[in-house]
């Protein structure tokens, strides 16, 4: 950030206040919380667990044919245990836009501020989990486990990740128990009541999620349903299959996902290049990712539903490759190329960042 | 072509999970295998060995999926963790408690 003009010193500055306020306010919450809370009965393990900030911070740059988009990224994730069986968590989102305006001048923007999640977690059993809040939408794979800057292989989300996501209010259960040796299932089933509050955004439906994962192969399967209970009352489902191979440091992933505004899929490969034979020391932290990617527009779908739901506006395929160097845990520098075609026009798109995750106890460690 | 990729990703999934299931499996025999062959008396002491390596195992199975396998953190902020990733991951409770004593030594 050492180019940067007074303007976009400015927005920047903004935006550390408001990334910063979030970070001040989630301290005093878990201070407020831990002191009102009665201390937890011995835990079932030899440690109690302590509140925690975690979270991650990020810097990107967007090259979309020429034209140049900053956007640096902070989200917060708040994580207060209770006693044995309790778990508040709580995910905001700032993530700033910032472009020079088209005659030319200084960077300026908007930071787009969301709540991803607020929910309690209660543990009432091994095998089941009953969630109350605001929480992210258990469809296919891609919005619970992979959104996350530090976590995600390609800076760009896929094409279908608006079908079907995003955030719900609401009840949920869900949970997993082993099968056999061989294979775990995993559920989850939620309700969301629709609202059009600003902060707590959401859609009225009802939804589930049925996944296997068998470890030793290392495969998880999935598929996902979801009822919408207003307007056209649409069925969306998907299908999520992710392989991690033991033999080879690769990471296979998948999604198809089906709606009323449209269908696709994304097929991704990420291989770290540690069994190359030379400069092993930085093969080690490298990744390698190829992602292809196809979206096809529902018969529903209109200009402006599509630029609500930041869905393409008509049919489109897109191929991405990337490139990522792990410096430490939780920390890379992420770069990537995509091209998109489409019936309108084919587009490139460029990107540099870096992603970084973070993690500090609310409270005292104890004696180690 | 939509219902081509459709039935080529269920059938890669369904031919990687039968595939899967056999591979386990025969994991599985080995580990009961190698079980029995212990005697009695350093059964005891193989008992911690043995749940810390099962441990492992399943800290590489489990925590390298979505994410690459974080470092170990102090115990007490490990506790909150493993229970954010419990249920997010939906790791059952007998890997938990595994993966939570191993990360925790
Ligand atoms: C199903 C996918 C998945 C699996 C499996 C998984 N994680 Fe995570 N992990 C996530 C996601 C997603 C986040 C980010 C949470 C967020 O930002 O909302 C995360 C965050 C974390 C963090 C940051 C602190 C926190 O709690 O948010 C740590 C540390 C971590 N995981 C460790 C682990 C460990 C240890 C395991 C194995 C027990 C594990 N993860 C298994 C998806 C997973």
């Amino acid at each position: 950030m050492n180019h940067c003009d007074p303007q976009t010193g400015r927005t920047f500055a903004l935006f550390r206040l408001a990334a910063g306020r979030a970070i001040f306010l989630s301290f005093v919450l878990s201070g407020v919380l831990s002191a009102v809370l009665p201390a937890s009965a011995q835990n079932s393990f030899s440690e109690r667990p302590v509140p925690i900030l975690t979270g991650n911070a990020g810097y990107f740059t967007n090259v979309e044919d020429g034209h140049t988009v900053l956007s640096p990224t902070v989200n917060p994730v708040l994580l207060v245990p209770m006693g044995d069986h309790w778990l508040i968590e709580g995910r905001g989102e700032f993530e700033g836009d910032f472009e020079r305006p088209d005659g030319g001048g200084p960077f300026g923007g908007t930071v787009d501020k969301e709540l991803n999640y607020l929910q309690a977690d209660y543990i009432a059993n091994p095998h089941l989990t009953v969630t109350v809040g605001r929480f992210l939408t258990p469809f296919g794979m891609y919005n619970e486990r992979l959104y996350p800057i530090w976590i995600r292989s390609l800076p760009e989300e896929p094409l279908i990740f608006p079908i079907a996501t995003g955030s719900s209010d609401g009840l949920m259960f869900r949970g997993g128990f082993s099968l056999n040796a061989k294979a775990n299932l995993n559920y989850s089933t939620y309700f969301s009541a629709g609202t059009e509050n600003r902060v707590l955004e959401a859609d009225r439906l009802v939804g589930g999620r049925l996944g296997f994962f068998f470890p030793g192969p290392r495969i998880e399967v999935g598929t996902s349903w979801q009822k919408s209970l207003q307007e056209e009352r649409a069925n969306a489902f998907g299908f999520h299959f992710a392989w991690q191979p033991a033999a080879v440091p690769l990471n296979l992933r998948s999604e198809y996902a089906r709606s009323n505004l449209g269908s696709g899929y994304w097929i991704a490969g990420a291989y770290r290049l540690s069994q190359l034979p030379f400069w092993q020391r930085a093969m080690r932290h490298t990744e390698v990712v190829l992602r292809a990617q196809q979206f096809f527009a529902g018969e529903d779908l209109n200009n402006e539903e599509a630029e609500e739901y930041e869905l393409p506006d008509s049919n489109a395929r897109q191929a991405d490759f990337g490139l990522n160097y792990y410096l430490r845990d939780g920390m890379k520098v992420t770069s990537s190329f995509g091209r998109q075609f489409s019936p309108d026009e084919d587009a490139n798109l460029w990107t540099v960042g870096i992603a970084y995750r973070f993690a500090l106890p609310l409270g005292n460690l104890g004696a180690q | 072509m939509l219902k081509k990729i459709l039935i080529f990703l269920w059938s890669l999934a369904l031919a990687s999970s039968v595939w899967g299931a056999a591979a386990a499996g025969n994991g599985q025999g080995l580990d009961t295998n190698t079980a029995s062959a212990t005697t009695a008396a350093t059964r005891v002491s193989n008992d911690a060995a043995e749940r810390r390596l099962e441990g492992e195992r399943r800290f590489h199975e489990n925590c390298g999926r979505c994410h690459a396998a974080p470092h170990k953190f102090p115990p007490r902020m490990m506790a909150t963790i493993v229970r954010h990733m419990r249920v997010r991951a939906m790791i059952t409770d007998e890997d938990m408690h595994l993966i939570l004593d191993y990360m925790t030594q």
